[in-house]
């Protein structure tokens, strides 16, 4: 059974249709990379599964559960719900500037999940070893650098202990030389079985960590599959052409 | 000038500052969350409640606050029929006056910082579980302050000194005292040291404002 389930998802913005019947399924413990070029709908979908964009029509469905069933959307609360098992992490970090590190890992579990104090020091404590960030627990993101400050908001998202956790183009607001730090984080979540799916311009990753490729290009999935498969041996021209231009 | 004669000035000048403070501080305790208020009638979904604000700040702001204090003092008990009961002690009728002005300005200002505040902040404190109200609270509001804190500041200062229109509807404050002993003495002296009354107040204002974005610079 898919951890999530998409079928003909559609959305516009006004006369420009963005997503044209996107239909996918991800399976636990998957790691997804969206490949495709800029404009091609993927940050778009991404945002749809966790509800940062209201689509138009289609359904999607996390563990079974419906977000929104052809076209109709699930009651608020049933949405809070729902979403709560996606973490997601953004291009340009968000993370919470008058926060300190700490901070930013601490708040969402303490006013959401209202868990106590000490459980939420410890996981916190935890995860900034995970990422390489204890000493900086203190210090606020205006004094960390970007991939620092990615690593922060992959913490800040595992706080909320998500089952599936959602990447927005997670290495594209790096420097070059910052870019391997965050990736090497994400590879370790995905050895961790962490179910991840990964808009992404890095086909270097896509390809040494994801196990399932998506290709979209124009609103549409072009190809998808195995990721191994999609990478070495394309069926369609536009992933021919994508992957050329994109991998040279 | 004798010593002396500057003590028995300054008495009634302190004593004047004394309601200059008491206007300043009602005025900027009721008008800053006031202003807040009406910022979140603009951006409000509820178009109604956005236009009225709208038109609110458009009004306070578009006209003289003279103008206003004159009004709500001796224009109000002139409406016919409700009139009457509209008659304020003056000076908590122009109390009321600079906290309605001000609230516009107040509104703008807090208007402007919400403006500049990425909606990343929204989107992760929503992706994150947090309600509106905490992400409002806890994640907006703070960074929002940073941000206006400057203007808050300059606007607090030309409060300080707006106080004076107080003299305009005859209620007896700092600068009302200045006057009184420039013409019973004809020495020019009064007007200096209510100018240098002001300036330790405007300076003390300074400072404590200075402290405020030290501390909120999350650095």
């Amino acid at each position: 059974m898919p951890i999530i389930s998409v079928s003909n998802l559609k959305k516009s913005y006004g006369e420009l249709d963005v997503l044209k019947g996107i239909s996918l399924d991800i399976n636990k413990n998957d790691v997804v990379a969206i490949i495709g070029p800029s404009g091609s709908g993927k940050s778009t979908l991404l945002r749809s599964l966790i509800h940062l964009e209201e689509i138009d029509g289609g359904t999607i469905q996390i563990n079974d559960e419906s977000l929104v069933e052809k076209g109709i959307y699930a009651k608020p609360q049933e949405i809070k719900q729902i979403t709560s098992k996606m973490g997601m992490v953004f291009q340009h970090f968000d993370l919470f500037p008058h926060l300190t590190v700490s901070g930013n890992l601490e708040i969402a579990p303490k006013l959401a999940k209202k868990e106590p104090m000490s459980k939420i020091k410890a996981r916190s404590e935890e995860l900034l070893e995970k990422v390489g960030l204890t000493k900086w627990k203190n210090a606020y993101p205006a004094n960390l650098s970007g991939g620092q400050k990615q690593r922060v908001a992959i913490a800040r998202a595992l706080m909320m202990e998500p089952e599936i956790l959602l990447f927005d183009e997670p290495t594209s607001a790096l420097d070059p030389e910052l870019t391997g730090e965050v990736l090497e984080v994400m590879k370790n979540l995905a050895k961790e079985k962490m179910t991840m799916v990964v808009v992404t311009h890095e086909m270097g990753f896509a390809q040494e960590v994801a196990t399932k490729a998506i290709f979209m290009d124009n609103g549409e999935v072009v190809e998808s599959g195995n990721a191994k498969a999609l990478f070495e041996n394309p069926q369609f021209d536009r992933t021919k052409a994508f992957l050329k231009r994109s991998l040279k | 000038m004798s010593s002396e004669y500057i003590i028995t000035l300054l008495k009634p000048m302190l004593e004047g500052a004394q309601t200059t403070i008491l206007l300043f501080i009602i005025a900027i305790v009721l008008s800053i969350p006031l202003g807040f208020l009406l910022t979140l009638a603009v951006n409000s979904k509820v178009k109604i409640l956005s236009y009225l604000a709208h038109g609110y700040i458009y009004v306070m702001r578009g006209t003289p606050l003279l103008l206003q204090l004159l009004f709500i003092c001796f224009g109000l008990p002139m409406i016919p029929g409700v009139g009457e009961y509209l008659v304020l002690d003056r000076f908590v009728a122009a109390t009321l006056g600079f906290v309605l002005n001000y609230a516009a300005y107040f509104a703008e200002i807090f208007r402007g910082g919400l403006l500049s505040i990425d909606k990343g902040q929204y989107e992760a404190s929503k992706v994150l579980g947090m309600t509106k109200w905490q992400s409002l609270t806890r994640i907006i509001v703070p960074q929002m302050i940073r941000i206006a804190l400057p203007a808050v500041a300059n606007e607090s200062i030309t409060l300080v000194k707006d106080t004076a229109l107080l003299y305009a509807v005859a209620v007896p404050e700092l600068l009302h005292f200045a006057q009184t002993a420039v013409n019973r003495d004809f020495t020019i002296v009064p007007f200096f040291i209510a100018a240098i009354i002001y300036l330790v107040m405007t300076l003390v204002l300074s400072l404590f404002f200075k402290y405020l974005e030290r501390k909120f610079k999350f650095e």
